[in-house]
């Protein structure tokens, strides 16, 4: 969903309809866990966000390469009680998963071989009375 | 039981007086630990918004594959046209732009640094960035100016800039702007990785820095002309031609010789000196 990373550095509210508000809550989130993450050494390659339904996935194509550490970062609103975030092969194995139950899961990966991946982000719980939540992904490297 | 007998009695002909039990809400299937992927759909519906290597994300493999080259050291004195302005000269351009302030944001002079910001800034105003980005952009350079910002804290504002601003601009509804972008940044990338191959002699390194062939598939498809109505600019037709040989090499199962390496340089200096 595009213009939500932007209002949020431009500090504008360049698009802010209801439907989108969650994703705001989400990316907001996502900003301080990457922008504190530049201490340890991490700098973002992307962040993006988008809205998805109880039970759903979203997957990102990635090209990593190999010897540099990756973390993908993810935070969703309050729509979400857990969400997951999984990296597969283009084969379709999972190459790393999150085993937490929470709606911020994080994932470190060093590639062996560099290559393409597919990370994919799962709301596998929506919180109660909730069908749907915003989400926000980012993949930073160091 | 109870099903059973009350399914007698209505075979029997007799009226069933049992009431009807009253229908129960079937409990929520929970989803599964593991999601259901359909590996073709997952391919097919990936978003490619995160697909592209920034150049400081290059560097990093640069130095994990035992080279020992600032790629900064190895830009050269682009002699841009910035009058420039059809789309895709003044996009791809701000690509080569960006990547070279990112990779200098923390050793250029200031005065070389506010002359690339400004590049990138009046890049972003022809391709219709929007007035804010245009703010941003001079903010960025008054505080540079004024010694109001610190080079650690410039790395992060410009590393959002480059990875999730600008690829979240509409750029008035033109869908080839943020690829042609990315495909500059990753183009200059490129040209510099070749050329600190070249001089480091490990051509071996080539094989996890060079082969990424789904990275110039996206750009492929955006730079594509077959069928256009318009004749392409000259731009757009030598990165396309050059995109096409990068991809040959990126899929090439045997690994990449010092000619391959040679060749990755001048296809990437053709398209750079076309700017």
């Amino acid at each position: 969903m595009r213009t939500l990373f932007a209002s949020l550095l431009l500090g504008t509210s360049l698009y802010a309809p209801a439907a989108m508000a969650d994703e705001s809550e989400a990316s907001s989130c996502l900003r301080t866990k990457v922008w504190d993450g530049y201490g340890d050494g991490w700098a973002i390659r992307t962040m993006t966000s988008t809205e998805l339904d109880a039970g759903k996935t979203r997957s990102y194509l990635v090209s990593l390469y190999a010897d540099n550490e990756y973390r993908i970062n993810t935070c969703a609103d309050a729509g979400a009680a857990n969400l997951d975030v999984l990296i597969y092969d283009t084969e379709g194995n999972i190459v790393v998963r999150d085993e937490t139950t929470d709606r911020e899961p994080m994932i470190d990966f060093t590639p062996k071989a560099s290559g393409t991946y597919y990370v994919v982000v799962y709301l596998r719980e929506a919180a109660e009375g909730a069908e749907k939540a915003g989400v926000a992904m980012a993949v930073v490297y160091r | 039981m109870l099903v059973l007998l009350i399914s007698l009695f209505a075979c029997s002909g007799e009226v069933a007086t049992t009431p009807e039990p009253a229908p129960t809400e079937a409990p929520a299937k929970a989803a599964p630990e593991t999601p259901e992927i359909d590996v073709d759909e997952m391919k097919d519906q990936a978003e490619k918004a995160a697909l592209v290597p920034s150049p400081v994300e290059t560097q990093k493999a640069l130095e994990a594959s035992g080279i020992d080259v600032q790629l900064a050291t190895l830009i050269p004195k682009h002699k841009f046209d910035l009058e420039a302005s059809d789309t895709d000269h003044a996009a791809v351009r701000s690509g080569v732009l960006l990547a070279d302030v990112l990779l200098t944001v923390k050793t250029a002079e200031t005065k070389q640094l506010v002359k690339r910001l400004s590049a990138v800034q009046k890049g972003m105003n022809q391709l219709n960035g929007g007035s804010d980005i245009d703010a941003v952009l001079e903010d960025i350079k008054e505080r540079l100016q004024a010694e109001a910002v610190t080079r650690d804290d410039l790395l992060k504002e410009l590393d959002e800039l480059s990875g999730a601003v600008i690829p979240e601009l509409e750029f008035n509804g033109q869908e080839r702007v943020v690829p042609l972008i990315e495909a500059g940044s990753w183009l200059e990338g490129a040209n510099l990785v070749a050329r600190a191959v070249q001089k480091s002699g490990k051509t071996e390194a080539a094989e996890k820095l060079l082969k990424a062939p789904a990275v110039v598939d996206y750009f492929i498809e955006y730079v594509k002309t077959d069928g256009a109505e318009k004749a392409p600019e000259a731009v757009t037709k030598k990165l396309e031609e050059s995109l096409l040989e990068l991809k040959g090499l990126a899929e090439k199962t045997e690994p990449l010789t010092k000619e391959d390496i040679d060749r990755v340089v001048e296809v990437t200096n053709a398209v750079l000196a076309l700017l």
